[in-house]
């Protein structure tokens, strides 16, 4: 291997100007291709979501034929119980249900992440204040609390978020604690505290970045879960009111046409699992890609 | 290249025909080690051959060659000394005999390795284990990690013995102490020499044809490498096993190994008797390691002679000789081909050179150091450290708690521009010491009183560790600028400069740690601490990871930069060899005390005290026979009450065990022993009424 050396021999001196380094490499398999379509169909699944407007034939609300009307060409779907049509509304829904459970996420993650950071970096009393506070977040039931938050401040879908995001953070907390403190006993740390460094920069730049990988993979494999959960709160009301199109809501107005017009809770039903299974495929992707298998 | 069944070394029951019962009574007996005399001719037909054996591994759709056609033979009874640096071939070739080259991906492997006439290389899964069961026994680098943590020692070895009596018999004759009651252990409870005994007991069990160890000795201290090297040679003597003792250090194979074979680029470049190969080496590369070897006579005045360059990546092999850009004999003939094996002239041996003849032995000495700065009384202090203290509380279950005392009561002056180094076993406290002066520990009782410059910089053991794997270099090594409130160009510029210092390209600025090799990241960790000068450097064994023919490199940086800057340094090292040519003293450390301090020369050449006496016969030394000290170190949790040194003591007195020995001073070292001033100036043990 050339190396810039002082001492090389006058032999090898053409070497000098050239500086090879090793390169990593990273692990490929041919897994690693399912990975991409998932990670794939997850950007196209938020593409969409962003496009919804432009790509949904009507407007979600919008009476716009009979009611009951079988998937046809001209409503793909169906129709709902006003004539309704529930493509679009699935659309929406599927947008609604996707960007809440991306903000829950962040929520979830910034919050907890911060929390997790600071406790994971002080140590001391400041840790286990901040982990005590953390375990009675825990020990909240969230649905109860979804309900008492809608209970008190009216039902309305960022109610139902803020009831979620106040249960959600405390995972992300533990993690970041949890790779901050693994990360803060290795050498590196160490040599960055005798270097000078800051208790703010050690935490932002020489541990902080250790404990993305875990946290990334973490939440993308939390996103199915935060799916399927807000589909439950909104199929037991606690989401927005009546006519705004959310799946969770849809499947449970529709329960009563199941056995003859089936397609009105089936549809967005299943629209749930898709979204939940896609958001499962694509954070094992994201896990594998990042190596954390 | 992890081997698949490590933790048994792909041993299984040697339970052939006979039932278990029989076994039971009859083994012990049958397994006498028979001891046959030593003048007995060695049979002609060899235990183990590699012939033409090529290993290549493919790695990102890129061929890397592990080994490139070696040939090489084994003999019945004898040790071979397989020497190489890391990327050489060695581990390969190892796990090539074993039959334990890595299945997925496997390699792609031509040639043969013949063991006991069976090729490990074409043979069935079921032929090799069976050959593994009966004739070859392995030992790795870690016991720790080789042993079974949930198994009892005694079962473990059982396993491969056949029979518990067996085990102990096994046990006791590869010196563990008090076997009847260790097999009840498990790993964990074990010493890290007591538990490559017993892997070493493993390996022995039935008697195999061929035990393969692998840095058997890497893991562990001076002393207990001492150990287990004799007891290596005695089993070779006393046995019908011959061992394969892979390593990187020429001089362990020195000791024990009856043949070396130098293993460089997959390919071997010598292969002679050892005593032939390390006295008059044929290959420039076996001279160069040799020269750059730290030993006790190496010079001090100087840097110390080095092989240029890094090991090479073995994804990008030289199409002609491995060795070619590292030689100073390296001319385009070189290039043309890869050379073969020819007769080696200078002794009975081959090697793998064209220029055979007009290769130099002696090294043409570099220029010395400039004359060392002024030290001694005359000099302002760096480092004062009084009386310092430091327990390290361990916490059981059920709040109970023991104290470890790691130092207990060290004084201890360096002087600006004067290098001190710290020398003693895993657990004496060097490195605890180290940190306290760096102000990572606090210490639970005395001072550290630091001079007005920088506050101390460390160099760490292992560098890449030490390097934030997510920063580029520039930005750690940048880091210590924060605080002078420079610019970012500035900076820049400064970065630029200190890398420069330590010999790399501004280019690397912009590289992260794992794409840079191991001496680089031990460079970059040097540029970081020295690019604000400090007053103080630290260096916790900043060579020990690396690759022999690049610590005498590493160690004449260190050298020159500390001229340069005019920095004092501390360096710890648990290698004589290395202590006394880097440093103007050397203090000895042993379970958290100074034992003795002196001018480095000193020290080497008339020290007093028997553990410095013991640390020096443990350094591993051509054809120099070895009475290597007994036991390990006690406890820091428990340490003996007097002389801490007292129950390993060859020459200690009824007395030690109760009397507390202060460090006096006595010429120009200080000793803490009470036999120095008696029979001083170096007491020879001829005596002495031992207290056990």
């Amino acid at each position: 291997m050339a190396t810039a050396e002082p001492y090389l021999p006058p032999s090898v001196g053409t070497l000098r100007t050239r500086v090879v380094f090793k390169v990593r490499r990273r692990r490929r398999s041919s897994a690693a291709i399912g990975d991409r379509v998932a990670i794939g169909l997850l950007v196209a699944i938020t593409m969409m979501a962003f496009a919804t407007p432009l790509l949904a034939p009507y407007k979600p609300n919008l009476i716009a034929g009979d009611a009951f009307a079988r998937p046809s060409m001209h409503f793909l779907l169906g129709t709902d119980e006003v004539g309704r049509d529930i493509l679009s509304r699935v659309l929406f829904g599927l947008r609604t249900s996707w960007f809440a459970s991306l903000e829950v996420i962040a929520s979830g993650v910034t919050i907890g992440g911060g929390i997790g950071l600071v406790a994971g970096t002080a140590g001391g009393w400041i840790d286990d204040v901040l982990m005590r506070i953390t375990d009675i977040f825990l020990a909240l039931p969230g649905p109860i609390l979804a309900i008492a938050v809608v209970a008190a401040l009216g039902p309305s879908l960022q109610h139902t978020l803020i009831a979620v995001a106040i249960v959600w953070w405390p995972f992300y907390s533990r993690i970041v604690r949890g790779e901050v403190k693994a990360l803060a006993a290795r050498p590196h740390v160490e040599a960055a505290r005798l270097a000078g460094a800051g208790r703010v920069r050690l935490a932002l730049r020489h541990l902080l970045p250790g404990a993305i990988p875990a946290t990334v993979v973490t939440a993308s494999l939390d996103v199915g879960n935060l799916v399927l959960t807000l589909a439950i709160l909104s199929f037991l009301g606690l989401g927005a009111p009546s006519p705004a199109p959310e799946l969770g809501a849809m499947v449970a107005r529709g329960l009563n046409y199941l056995l003859q017009e089936w397609w009105v809770p089936i549809m967005p039903g299943l629209a749930v699992m898709f979204l939940a299974f896609v958001a499962n495929l694509a954070g094992d992707g994201i896990r594998d890609l990042l190596g954390m298998a | 290249m992890a081997p698949i069944e490590n933790h048994r070394a792909g041993k299984t029951p040697r339970t052939t025909a006979a039932s278990p019962v029989e076994d039971n009574t009859t083994k012990g007996a049958e397994r006498e080690l028979p001891v046959t005399g030593l003048g007995e001719e060695t049979t002609p037909e060899p235990v183990a051959e590699l012939d033409g054996l090529f290993v290549t591994f493919r790695r990102g759709g890129q061929a890397v060659p592990a080994l490139r056609g070696v040939d090489l033979q084994i003999a019945r009874r004898e040790i071979l000394g397989l020497v190489g640096e890391s990327g050489s071939g060695k581990s390969v070739l190892g796990l090539a005999l074993l039959g334990l080259l890595p299945v997925d991906p496997s390699p792609a492997v031509t040639g043969r390795a013949l063991v006991c006439g069976l090729d490990m290389v074409r043979a069935t899964a079921d032929e090799r284990r069976r050959l593994r069961a009966q004739h070859l026994g392995a030992v790795f680098q870690d016991p720790m990690t080789s042993l079974n943590p949930t198994m009892r020692v005694g079962r473990q070895v059982a396993e491969a013995a056949g029979t518990e009596s067996e085990a102990i018999r096994l046990l006791d004759a590869v010196g563990v102490p008090d076997a009847r009651r260790r097999v009840d252990a498990y790993p964990h409870e074990l010493s890290g020499g007591l538990r490559q005994r017993v892997m070493i007991a493993m390996a022995v069990a039935g008697e195999p044809s061929l035990v393969v160890a692998d840095e058997p000795t890497t893991a562990l201290d001076v002393t207990v490498q001492a150990q287990i090297l004799e007891l290596l040679r005695h089993l070779c003597d006393t046995t019908s096993c011959s061992f394969l003792l892979i390593t990187h250090d020429l001089g362990v194979a020195a000791q024990v190994a009856d043949r070396v074979a130098v293993l460089y680029g997959g390919r071997l470049a010598e292969v002679g008797r050892a005593t032939d190969v390390l006295e008059s080496p044929a290959h420039p590369y076996s001279v160069g390691l040799l020269k750059s070897r730290l030993t006790l006579s190496a010079r001090r005045v100087g840097p110390l002679p080095t092989l240029p360059g890094e090991p090479p990546d073995p994804r990008a092999l030289p199409e002609g000789c491995p060795f070619g850009p590292r030689c100073d004999h390296h001319d385009d003939a070189c290039d043309m081909a890869l050379p073969p094996l020819i007769a080696a002239g200078r002794h009975p041996g081959v090697a793998a050179c064209i220029h055979l003849g007009s290769v130099a032995t002696t090294a043409e000495l570099p220029e010395s150091w400039a004359p060392a700065v002024k030290s001694g009384d005359a000099a302002p202090m760096a480092v004062r450290l009084l009386g310092i203290e430091k327990d390290f509380v361990i916490r059981h279950a059920w709040r109970t708690k023991d104290r470890l005392h790691a130092l207990r009561g060290i004084d201890l002056t360096v002087a600006q521009g004067e290098s001190l180094a710290l020398v003693g076993e895993s657990g004496c406290g060097k490195s605890t010491l180290l940190r306290v002066v760096a102000g990572l520990l606090e210490p639970t009782g005395g001072t550290v009183e630091l001079g007005h410059g920088a506050r101390p910089q460390m160099v760490f053991q292992d560098a890449g560790a030490s390097l934030t794997p997510w920063l580029k270099v520039g930005e750690l090594v940048g880091d210590r600028l924060r605080a002078e409130g420079l610019g970012r160009a500035d900076r820049a510029a400064k970065v630029r400069e200190a890398l420069a210092l330590v010999g790399l390209p501004a280019e690397v600025a912009d590289a992260k740690a794992a794409q840079l090799s191991g001496g680089q990241r031990q460079r970059v960790a040097l540029a970081r601490a020295t690019i604000v000068p400090p007053e103080v450097l630290l260096c916790d064994e900043p060579t020990s990871a690396l690759d022999v023919s690049l610590a005498a490199t590493v160690l004449n940086l260190l050298g020159r930069i500390r001229r340069q800057l005019g920095m004092a340094m501390i360096f710890v090292t648990h290698d004589l060899g290395a202590a006394r040519v880097v440093a103007d003293r050397i203090a000895v450390m042993y379970l958290g005390r100074i034992v003795e301090i002196g001018p480095a020369e000193q020290i080497v050449t008339s020290h007093t005290h028997p553990y410095t006496k013991a640390l020096l016969g443990a350094v591993p030394a051509v054809g120099v026979a070895r009475s290597p000290l007994r036991g390990e170190p006690a406890s820091p949790l428990h340490p003996p009450s007097g002389c801490p040194f007292h129950p390993r003591c060859p020459i200690a007195l009824e007395s030690c065990s109760s009397v507390d020995v202060p460090l006096v001073p006595l010429g120009a070292c200080s000793v803490a022993c009470v036999r120095a001033s008696a029979s001083a100036p170096r007491p020879k043990e001829v005596t002495v009424a031992s207290v056990t």
